[in-house]
């Protein structure tokens, strides 16, 4: 291993990222209240953005980003992923954001180079 | 042998040393049922939910690029004149000539150019790119004899048959035909009596596409040929009404009936003007009234047809009408006494108006047209036959046809072909004359109906005829080709014919006029030397008269006696003679006197 790729400019940040995550979603999303028609568009947005954030870090990763949006009509929701991976540089970040009518759920996960 | 190749590669070169494990099953998001929030949500039940099952089409338009066309005009004229050559000044000019054509390579240039000038002007003569292919072949249809077929037959769809008292064909195509039903038999029509008349779409005889609901039954129709929409009626009552095919089956106006004719109008025919919305209608009335379809409230003219108001000062009633666009002063009317008479609307008088007639005919005269190529000369049709007048010629027709078994009923002519003219006859036939083929007779005679046929109307291709019964059946004929078709040289020949015939007539017109005059100064004569004897003679020669037959006859008895007394001694000598045979002298006897009595009675005379 290299002794500088250990640094931070080559780690998996997952503050930075649920940054990102949470940034992209209210932007995409907001105080809008759930709209069956414009659920499509929102998750489309919320990945997209995500990902054109994560890409201007310029860190040398392959990203994966899921995005869930949810309406909140009182049934139940559980997601969970396992990975294969390099445990020392790879990571992954799973933010959990909600309003009054919908839950929006993002995962994104980092594979390094 | 054994043959080893070593690769070598650096281990950078292979990028990061794979080192991986594998991380648990991590959850991400755990939310819960919630019942709670449930409760924010009203069911709906039942859904409406609209699904469609079509194609969805999208709209789209563009422009193509625009290309612009632009015309312009180049006036060629005469130069090319070296500068110091003056082509105002002819001398200079010939001189220049004279100089060019004296050069050589000029005489060499011209017969280069001259070959090939030759070439395009023979090409242009070798190919006549304006020439019409098979244009001998369309007249050959002459050769066929002529026929006609029925192509349709429209039906009143009333149960109380009505006659089809008068036709118009659509102006526009003429895929149309208005007919109007009416019963024209006096008191014969019952209250009963349906009143609508019908336009038929002549493709479809089962149902009419229009039914014309007047208040009184309609006895003539016009389409005005200017708008196809607008008919003119006029009805039994003599009211006049005008319709307008968008608005409806009810008459847009009505003349008032005070104002109206008071019988029937038989005839109505649009006036060229120029708002197209003028007309004239005549009916048995003695009138002709003139209307503006605009306001129908009172007629703009009237006539009374009155042609002789010192002779007979009652007026006649008018069965026909005829206007020509051409003249559109004139006009002529056919009447119920037999005369057509010759009109103009712009004299000053109303006696001036009637200019002359022509009286021919022993009855109604039921059609007046003036021919389409010939406006001067013109049909009427009334009583056993037709007859073919010039305007010049007053006292007598110059062609007819024989006189018929039955009555004619209506006629008109050819649009397409000045000789070929159609008549309508009481015992249900058409025929078509055509005068240029044979006069005698009919060319082609058509038994359309078992009943008596009523109108004809010819459409403007003078392919369609349509002609109307007296039960209403309006019976649609298609012409064959040779009738419809107008002949090489038609015209001039059909001209040459009338004018012979106008000829022909004057000659006899004159002639009769010369005999007419002879005999009456003869006559003249006679009196002046009659009068002188005859109030002493008179008496006279009655007595003298009576006397000399009774001398005659009292000599021709003495001759009789003295011979009977002669014949009786010869007799009773004979009976001497001959005892035996009294049978003999018996018939000897009766011989004798009879031959006396024959001479007793002829004597007188001579």
């Amino acid at each position: 291993m290299d002794e500088f790729q250990s640094s931070e400019e080559t780690t998996f940040v997952v503050d930075e990222v649920s940054n990102i995550i949470k940034e992209s979603v209210e932007g995409a999303i907001g105080g809008n209240a759930y709209q069956h028609n414009k659920v499509n568009q929102w998750t489309s947005n919320v990945v997209e953005q995500c990902l054109n954030q994560l890409t201007k870090l310029g860190k040398p990763f392959k990203y994966i980003v899921t995005c869930v949006i949810m309406q909140k009509n009182g049934a139940g929701l559980h997601t969970a992923s396992s990975c294969y991976w390099d445990n020392a540089t790879d990571g992954s970040c799973t933010v959990r954001w909600e309003n009054k009518t919908m839950y929006c759920i993002v995962s994104v996960f980092g594979l390094s180079i | 042998m054994e043959i080893v190749y070593v690769y070598t590669k650096k281990r950078n070169e292979f990028g990061r040393q794979c080192n991986f494990s594998d991380r648990q099953a991590e959850l991400h998001v755990d939310i819960p049922p919630d019942e709670k929030l449930a409760g924010d949500y009203i069911e709906r039940n039942p859904c409406d939910t609209g699904i469609q099952c079509s194609q969805e089409m999208s709209e789209h338009e563009l422009n193509t690029e625009r290309f612009e066309t632009e015309s312009r005009g180049i006036n060629h004229v005469e130069g090319g004149w070296p500068k110091d050559v003056n082509p105002a000044e002819v001398e200079q000019t010939i001189r220049f000539r004279k100089k060019v054509e004296k050069d050589e390579n000029y005489i060499n240039i011209i017969q280069q150019l001259g070959s090939v000038m030759e070439h395009c002007i023979q090409q242009n003569n070798a190919i006549d790119i304006y020439e019409t292919y098979f244009h001998d072949i369309e007249s050959d249809s002459s050769g066929e004899p002529p026929s006609a077929k029925t192509i349709n037959v429209f039906r009143d769809p009333n149960e109380r048959k009505r006659t089809a008292t008068s036709l118009s064909w659509y102006p526009d195509g003429a895929r149309k035909l208005a007919v109007s039903y009416s019963i024209l038999e006096f008191q014969k029509s019952q209250s009963d009596t349906p009143m609508d008349s019908y336009i038929w779409d002549i493709e479809n005889p089962n149902k009419p596409e229009l039914a014309l609901k007047p208040v009184s039954p309609l006895v003539c129709l016009e389409y005005n040929p200017k708008d196809p929409h607008i008919l003119i009626a006029g009805c039994y009552n003599g009211q006049i009404g005008f319709w307008d095919t968008r608005k409806g089956s009810h008459p847009v106006e009505v003349t008032p009936i005070e104002k109206s004719h008071r019988d029937p109008v038989y005839k109505g025919i649009f006036l060229q003007s120029k708002t197209g919305t003028e007309c004239f209608t005549t009916s048995t009335d003695g009138q002709v009234l003139w209307w503006d379809i605009r306001k129908l409230g009172e007629p703009t003219e009237s006539l009374l047809l009155v042609p002789n108001p010192k002779e007979n000062p009652r007026p006649m009633g008018g069965m026909s009408l005829e206007y020509e666009p051409t003249m559109p002063t004139k006009f002529m009317v056919g009447t119920e006494q037999g005369s057509v008479l010759l009109c103009n609307r712009k004299a000053k008088t109303p006696s001036d108006k009637i200019v002359c007639s022509f009286t021919q005919h022993y009855g109604p005269v039921y059609a007046v047209q003036r021919n389409p190529f010939f406006p001067k000369q013109f049909l009427s049709v009334g009583d056993w036959g037709a007859r073919i007048w010039s305007e010049d010629l007053r006292d007598s027709a110059i062609m007819w046809t024989r006189e018929n078994m039955s009555y004619m009923t209506d006629g008109c002519w050819s649009p397409v072909r000045p000789a070929v003219f159609f008549t309508t006859k009481m015992n249900g036939t058409v025929d078509v004359w055509d005068y240029l083929f044979k006069q005698n007779d009919p060319t082609l005679s058509i038994q359309v109906c078992d009943e008596a046929l009523n109108s004809l109307r010819v459409q403007d291709q003078g392919r369609l005829v349509a002609c109307g019964s007296h039960a209403g059946t309006v019976t649609l004929l298609e012409l064959s080709d040779g009738l419809c078709n107008i002949q090489r040289n038609e015209k001039s020949s059909v001209n040459a014919m009338f004018e012979r015939e106008t000829k022909r007539e004057k000659i006899l017109e004159t002639r009769h006029r010369e005999m007419k005059l002879k005999e009456r100064s003869k006559s003249q004569q006679e009196k002046d030397d009659a009068e002188k004897q005859d109030e002493e003679s008179e008496e006279d020669l009655i007595q003298k008269a009576e006397a000399d037959f009774f001398a005659v006859i009292e000599a021709e008895m003495k001759i009789r006696d003295t011979k009977e007394k002669q014949q009786m001694e010869s007799l009773k000598q004979m009976n001497k003679t001959l005892t035996g045979d009294g049978n003999q002298v018996n018939n000897m006897n009766e011989e004798l006197l009879e031959k006396d009595e024959d001479e007793v009675a002829q004597s007188p005379r001579v």
